[in-house]
């Protein structure tokens, strides 16, 4: 572990990303177009339908995003970064890389969200505790599963296929978290839910650092 | 050369047990008789102070052979009122006459007592809820004499081995070992599957490799027979095929990752990196699946025992005859998993052998 | 044509019925018959499991027989 070398990596994925800078307007575009579809399909939006879209767009927006933290270049480059970064450096980098970018689109998309439908949330502390947690997940299980399917062709399929899957448990937390802090439902466990999500971040962390290094030499 | 792993077992004897073993839990497990029970009571209401005549339906029982049939309804443990008369129509039929009392030893609108049917062939067994008796408007403190308390009343006990009555369950108690203990099956094998795809991370031997996706593979034919015959009971029980129970939509979830599992071999070309993928994911999959099978399912109510106020496992749903039917019948589902996996096992080894030829 | 027409709509109308009685006679004597509904799906998914490897040995069998 290196702070000075994540800062690096970090840096260097965000040049990367600007440098092309339409793949970064398609994925705004995407959930921008996303959201005003579902608001001239819906025109009104319960609370339960709200958060329901904002979670589901969120996992959309977040897989395009994420799908090529491992493929946007070059197999010769992988191997020099092999060569020289400890592989937790790099997939530390590569998370936070991919946590920042989710959580810029789930902002963007609660931004959207709000101009078009409306904003439900009233417990904004808990919803923004529940949402960072949520987020860090779907960023954790994303990383990884980016990480085996960058080496097939059809890898966005790929992706989609191995990712829902596992972040079901994590969607239908949030989902109850964000209905919980619109006070659509009343619930008291809610807490409960929250620590489950810290419990369900630390086992995922926990195990992709643990397979990153070995997979990360194939 | 890759080196085998001595996961195949030779010889025939523990094939031969898983399959006796099933044996017993198949023959056993449907010629055991199930206990005595009640399906039905008319009527389901009456007033304090009333005369009740209840008409009993029962299941399994011996009305007419018996010769000391009793009956009492029963408040709590202290507080019994014994049937004045009784008069059994056929072996499943059976009038009770009951003098209810004015007064009862609690307040309340409502009070709820079970009915303990006792005779010399059936033993002692109890339906709860059987009467709702509602109270009249006047209660007095004083009691009337038809309470009776429980300690000096002797029961009578059932001769040999059968499996508990439940109301809803009746038959499909017997289900216990065919679709509860293939998941029990299902996550020893996959976890043998987790053990090797672990075992080929640290080591990269091929075989492991093989070996790891032959268990998962088996493993999840248990899974998808897990729901499929879950469903099946889920009719005949709750009434509908598929319910939003959280245990069940989590096991779906489980399976479909296992099923991206396959998807995921299935795309990869070159064979190291698919092992090496695969055991990967196997390895993350499995660490997901313990919040999503185990502790998600707590936190809202389930259907299934453990859940919600319902019993767990060890509690009152399985009781010692269930036991002796249940855990063998886990060991013979994970006998003939393991028999499976290793023929599956072999064919690969064999097609391992002729692509390296 | 027209007693064939006739034949059908009999046929299509009694299916309810028809999977009405099976229900209830798999609902007769507390059940059980639902227990032998679980019990055969068990044997049928291993079946189907033997018949899918038993083709997978097959098809090795014969790339075997080629390779000779």
């Amino acid at each position: 572990m290196h702070a000075g070398r994540i800062k690096d990596i970090f840096l260097k994925e965000i040049a990367v990303e600007f440098r092309q800078k339409y793949a970064l307007g398609g994925i705004v575009l995407f959930t921008s177009a996303l959201v005003y579809l579902i608001y001239k399909v819906f025109n009104n939006l319960t609370g339960l339908e709200w958060s329901v879209m904002l979670w589901v767009i969120t996992l959309f927006a977040g897989l395009q995003a994420t799908v090529k933290s491992f493929m946007q270049e070059r197999k010769e480059t992988y191997f020099y970064y092999y060569t020289i970064f400890d592989p937790n450096d790099l997939l530390l980098a590569k998370w936070l890389y991919n946590f920042v970018m989710i959580v810029l689109l789930f902002g963007l998309t609660l931004l959207f969200m709000s101009i078009f439908m409306g904003m439900p949330v009233k417990d904004y502390m808990l919803f923004a505790k529940g949402s960072m947690l949520g987020l860090a997940g779907l960023s954790t299980v994303f990383t990884f599963v980016s990480l085996i399917a960058a080496s097939e062709h059809s890898s966005s399929t790929l992706m989609s296929v191995l990712a829902i899957p596992l972040v079901l448990p994590i969607m239908l937390l949030m989902l109850k978290i964000t209905t919980v802090s619109a006070r659509l439902i009343q619930d008291t466990s809610v807490d409960q839910d929250i620590l489950l999500l810290v419990g369900i971040n630390a086992i995922f962390l926990g195990s992709i650092f643990l397979l990153f290094p070995v997979l990360w030499r194939a | 050369m890759t080196n085998k792993s001595s996961i195949l077992i030779n010889g025939i004897w523990w094939k031969a047990s898983g399959i006796i073993i099933f044996l017993y839990v198949l023959i056993g497990g449907m010629l055991v008789p199930l206990g005595p029970g009640v399906t039905a009571i008319t009527p389901s209401n009456a007033v304090a102070g009333d005369t009740v005549v209840l008409e009993i339906s029962g299941y399994n029982t011996h009305f007419t052979d018996a010769q000391n049939c009793n009956a009492w309804l029963k408040l709590d443990s202290n507080h019994l009122i014994k049937a004045y008369s009784i008069r059994s129509l056929s072996q499943k039929k059976l009038k009770a006459a009951f003098v209810l009392p004015d007064s009862f030893p609690s307040v309340a609108q409502v009070y709820t007592l079970s009915l303990v049917l006792d005779n010399e062939f059936d033993g002692v067994f109890i339906q709860p809820a059987a009467l709702f008796v509602s109270a009249k408007t006047v209660i007095s403190d004083a009691l009337s004499g038809e309470w009776k308390n429980n300690f000096d009343i002797v029961f009578h006990e059932r001769q040999g081995i059968f499996f508990p009555y439940r109301s809803i369950l009746n038959e499909t108690i017997r289900n216990t070992f065919f679709h509860v203990a293939l998941w029990f099956a299902m996550f020893i094998l996959l976890l043998i599957g987790v053990v090797y795809a672990i075992k080929y991370l640290r080591k990269g031997n091929y075989d492991d490799d093989i070996i790891s996706s032959s268990f998962t593979a088996v493993a999840v034919m248990y899974g998808v027979l897990g729901i499929l015959t879950g469903s099946v009971w889920a009719k005949f029980t709750w009434n509908t095929f598929w319910t939003n129970d959280v245990k069940l939509n989590m096991t779906a979830v489980a399976l479909l990752i296992y099923l991206a599992y396959f998807v995921l071999r299935g795309m990869h070309q070159d064979q190291d990196r698919r092992a090496k993928f695969s055991a990967g994911f196997s390895i993350f999959a499995f660490t997901a699946l313990i919040p999503l099978v185990f502790v998600i399912p707590r936190l809202t109510d389930s259907l299934h025992p453990g859940n919600g106020g319902n019993p767990a496992l060890g509690g009152e749903d399985l009781d010692n005859t269930l036991r002796m039917f249940f855990y063998p019948s886990i060991i013979a589902l994970t006998i003939m998993g393991l028999w499976m996996s290793q023929l599956m096992i072999r064919a690969m080894r064999i097609k391992d052998n002729i692509l390296t030829r | 044509m027209n007693s064939f027409f006739r034949v059908l709509t009999v046929c299509l109308f009694s299916t309810p019925l028809l999977a009405q009685g099976a229900e209830d006679f798999l609902r007769s004597t507390g059940k059980i018959y639902s227990v032998v509904v679980v019990i055969c799906i068990l044997f049928l998914g291993i079946a189907v499991f033997l018949y899918r490897l038993d083709r997978k040995i097959t098809k090795l069998e014969n790339q075997i027989k080629h390779e000779q």
